[in-house]
């Protein structure tokens, strides 16, 4: 694309991007992966702005979430430095679970949550992240394309998974 | 601990992996780079090898069209029969990347236009690969008649003729196999990728 990015776009993005870190936090642990998958989603976010259609019952955070995640999820790019499967070793684990105002849990008890999450299968990965994004179960199904009985059965599910693996880790 | 007890903290920013938000000057600098997709670099290429065959195809009918010896006008006539076919190609190609390359629809929808969008050029590069073997054999055999042979009797090509028929047939089977594999190797790891994540994304019978 040639034409310059136009003011509403990059103010979008630039209020929305802290959203867009988070998928990347969710689904690359190398630095150099999470700053490639920022920069595929923020392209393919504005190629797509222009047939943006603001509508009243829909927001642009589904949009975003969506194209997010779709790149994320789906994205056929070729995977030079990404192993195809890397533990989130204690360097950022235990950094992500370092104790915040929030938190009343040990970092280990974070860690060991976030290193759950990163052997999930990045399908599964999706339904995380829009629960931790604290996203209504239609809101979810928008964004999945699946209905929110499936989205509710696939969040408990989800949710066993972590449980087993804190189990057995 | 559970997510609900990670959702508390998940929104505030995390420095070690989340860098401080970029500038408007900073984002600008991002959208003037490319991306790197497989999609993308398959635009990319298809667009260059679209010129390349418009370029051949006004070379190959001046040939066709100025050249005094019959098996030159012919080889012309035939270099320009495969541009043309393979400007077909390549702009079906990219109509169809073009297709593929909207990920603005929900996941679901997203992943069975990405499966449709791979299985169709998979087929499309299969035949097309096919159906460039006559083509190219003519080729050959033109190169032969004019190169071994110093008289051309009809005998003679007929025989060549054959002989290129036999050939085409020879190389046909392995030549499928090879590119079948090939395909394969391109595309396969995405495509199984994808078609296993519509399968979980699909898995969702009552939990019991």
């Amino acid at each position: 694309m040639s034409a310059a990015p136009s003011a509403d776009f990059l103010a979008a993005l630039h209020d929305y991007q802290p959203l867009v870190r988070r998928v990347c936090r969710l689904y690359c642990q190398d630095a150099d992966d999470r700053q490639d998958l920022f920069q595929e989603i923020v392209l393919q976010l504005w190629r797509a702005w222009p047939r943006y259609v603001p509508q009243p019952d829909a927001k642009l955070s589904t949009w975003l979430y969506r194209i997010a995640l779709n790149v994320a999820i789906s994205n056929l790019r070729q995977r030079t430095r990404r192993p195809a499967s890397v533990d989130l070793e204690s360097d950022v684990a235990q950094h992500l679970a370092q104790p915040t105002e929030a938190s009343a849990y040990e970092p280990e008890e974070t860690a060991a949550l976030y290193r759950a999450i990163d052997r999930l299968s990045d399908v599964d990965k999706a339904f995380v992240l829009l629960y931790l994004e604290d996203r209504p179960y239609d809101e979810m199904a928008d964004i999945l394309g699946i209905t929110q009985n499936n989205v509710r059965v696939k969040m408990h599910r989800v949710q066993e998974k972590l449980r087993k693996q804190l189990v057995h880790s | 601990m559970e997510l609900d007890d990670l959702r508390r903290q998940w929104q505030q920013p995390q420095p070690v992996t989340d860098p401080a938000a970029l500038n408007l000057a900073e984002l600008r600098n991002l959208l003037a780079q490319q991306s790197d997709s497989v999609i993308e670099q398959l635009r990319r290429n298809a667009r260059v090898e679209m010129t390349i065959n418009y370029a051949l195809l006004p070379v190959s009918l001046l040939v066709a069209g100025l050249a005094s010896a019959l098996w030159v006008r012919l080889f012309g006539w035939l270099l320009a029969l495969l541009a043309l076919v393979c400007i077909f190609y390549f702009r079906r190609k990219l109509g169809l990347l073009h297709s593929m390359n909207d990920p603005a629809g929900d996941l679901r929808s997203h992943l069975v236009r990405l499966i449709t969008g791979l299985r169709t050029l998979i087929r499309f590069y299969y035949r097309l690969t096919l159906a460039t073997i006559p083509v190219t054999g003519l080729l050959i055999g033109i190169m032969s008649v004019t190169s071994v042979l110093k008289v051309v009797t009809p005998t003679k090509i007929w025989l060549l003729a054959g002989l290129l028929a036999v050939m085409s047939l020879v190389i046909y089977l392995p030549i499928a196999h090879t590119t079948k594999r090939y395909l394969h190797w391109l595309y396969g790891q995405h495509l199984e990728r994808l078609e296993g994540q519509l399968r979980e994304l699909d898995e969702a019978s009552p939990v019991g």
